[in-house]
């Protein structure tokens, strides 16, 4: 599902963001992605979602050369990569259905995929009688929940958290951190950036620890490490 | 993919109810610039017939010396009528011209009981079949023996001689100084409503940016999140464009035929189809502003 090749990435005169970076994330994972800030965590997601180029090597993502593509194909890998943000990224005069539908009414689908979706994902995150609600009426939690339903509602094959609990109480982390492992169960690649050190250590999944751009740590059922 | 037109619509009326003092300024500017872009085009075809019809009505005028020899002037006649390019000749006598220039000033008749002698010299009117030949045919009664005998100065036999060039020449010259005012009144026009049209995108991607971050995260196309813009800034445009026929129409059907009551020797009227080109010109104007406009505004402050 993404493939990482020497992948180093300079700011402008700077020291490295990225440096050396070899990764493999198969097809079906749940990954942490771990790290102090400045470590380099949202360099990397940013690679993943072509918002940046690297400097040096090769990423694939879905199957496509990232370096490569033309940037009029951008938008179509996104489709294939659902993504989920410290701060929500709700629209404030959408309601909970509405800000889901326009994830798809952007990428074109009909009103009758629209539909037939939208309530779908909206129970499968739990929200099904907060349709009508707009974000201000709805918890932290809540609206998290919102925009994971959103991130997942095109069924996408990989799933970008980026410290999707930063700003969630432990119990309500849980329970995203649990949602997401019930996507991850449907098939869906899910790769977490956090520094939920609890969370990690709960979860035992796979641990990618990143310190001054470079992995220092890649280990199966994992937990976040002493020196991090 | 389907593309959603009730959703680029409704995202345009959104966007006009949210900045709508922008606009109005951006249709405004551009209706002003329509508006002269019309009024020049309208002008220079009322303008381009009134020459027509002056050329047509160009004559030449031959003055005669006093006691000119009969025989003489008829064979100038003679020659003259010779010559295709000629249409036809009048001979006006001094009784004549004195009795023309008498109901001419009908508003003093006394100035001229005064004149003890008369004044006026006998005169040939020559018309050519074409308003064109009239220089050619000019040359040729220069260049006429008979001519420079009979003429009213023959010492310098070019003053005997009047032709309504001149004045199709300073009319030339007039509507060509017109042309270039316009222009540049046109493209000043254009540019600020250019501006205007960048300033109300900008805008409107301002207002509208949580919006465009989220399309571009769930993998919005470009063409998607353009197309409000562009059609925003496409019918701003058109409405000017619409205004500034509206405008052009009443003034061609309401204030002309007044215009050309107070001056009849002038034909002001349009012909038919001038005005559907009018109308085209204006649209075609208002689709380049528009689009180019949002256009730039799109390069400059939407990074896709």
């Amino acid at each position: 599902m993404i493939s990482m090749r020497n992948v180093s990435k300079t700011y402008i005169a700077g020291k490295p963001a990225l440096a050396e970076v070899n990764v493999d994330i198969e097809q079906g994972e749940f990954v942490f992605l771990v790290g102090h800030s400045g470590s380099g965590k949202s360099t990397f997601i940013k690679l993943l979602l072509r918002e940046i180029l690297p400097t040096t090597g090769s990423i694939v993502v879905a199957g496509q050369d990232l370096v490569r593509m033309k940037s009029w194909k951008v938008p179509f890998l996104r489709r294939n990569i659902g993504c989920v943000f410290q701060d929500f990224k709700l629209l404030p005069n959408k309601t909970t259905y509405e800000n889901v539908a326009f994830a798809l009414e952007a990428i074109g689908r009909s009103k009758h995929v629209v539909r037939t979706q939208v309530p779908e994902v909206l129970r499968l995150v739990g929200l099904e009688d907060k349709i009508d609600s707009y974000p201000d009426e709805l918890s932290g939690g809540e609206q998290q929940r919102v925009s994971i339903a959103r991130a997942f509602v095109n069924r996408p094959p990989l799933l970008l958290a980026d410290e999707p609990t930063g700003n969630l109480d432990p119990t309500t982390s849980l329970g995203i951190m649990s949602l997401l492992s019930r996507i991850n169960k449907t098939g869906t690649t899910v790769l977490v950036a956090t520094h939920d050190r609890e969370m990690v250590d709960s979860m035992r999944k796979r641990v990618i620890a990143l310190e001054n751009g470079r992995i220092i740590r890649d280990q199966d059922r994992g937990v976040y490490g002493d020196g991090d | 993919m389907a593309i959603n037109l009730g959703y680029f619509v409704r995202e345009s009326v959104v966007s006009f109810r949210r900045n709508w003092v922008m606009s109005l300024g951006a249709i405004i500017t551009i209706y002003l610039s329509l508006l002269l872009v019309g009024v020049s085009v309208t002008g220079s075809m009322i303008v381009g017939q009134v020459v027509r019809d002056v050329e047509e009505k160009v004559s030449i005028r031959i003055f005669l010396k006093d006691g000119a020899a009969p025989e003489d002037v008829d064979k100038l006649q003679a020659d003259l009528a010779a010559d295709p390019r000629v249409k036809s000749i009048k001979y006006t006598s001094k009784e004549q011209a004195l009795e023309e220039f008498k109901a001419s000033m009908t508003e003093s008749p006394e100035i001229v009981e005064q004149l003890e002698v008369n004044p006026l010299p006998a005169s040939l009117d020559v018309d050519t079949v074409k308003p064109q030949d009239v220089m050619a045919v000019v040359e040729t009664i220069k260049a006429n023996p008979t001519f420079v005998k009979v003429c009213d100065r023959p010492d310098d036999p070019e003053r005997s001689l009047k032709y309504g060039q001149q004045i199709v020449n300073q009319l030339f010259a007039f509507t060509r100084v017109l042309r270039v005012v316009g222009v540049v009144f046109i493209v000043m026009l254009a540019v600020i409503s250019l501006i205007f049209i960048n300033n109300t995108i900008r805008l409107a991607i301002y207002a509208r940016r949580k919006e465009i971050g989220i399309m571009r995260l769930v993998g919005a196309s470009n063409w998607f999140i353009r197309t409000p813009f562009l059609l925003e800034g496409l019918i701003q445009s058109l409405v000017g464009a619409l205004l500034a026929l509206l405008t052009l129409g009443v003034f061609e059907s309401f204030a002309l035929p007044k215009v050309e009551q107070t001056v009849a020797f002038l034909n002001l009227s349009l012909s038919p189809g001038s005005m559907a080109q009018v109308a085209v010109i204006l649209i075609v104007g208002a689709l380049v502003i528009g689009l180019s406009g949002s256009g730039f505004a799109l390069r400059r402050y939407l990074k896709v």
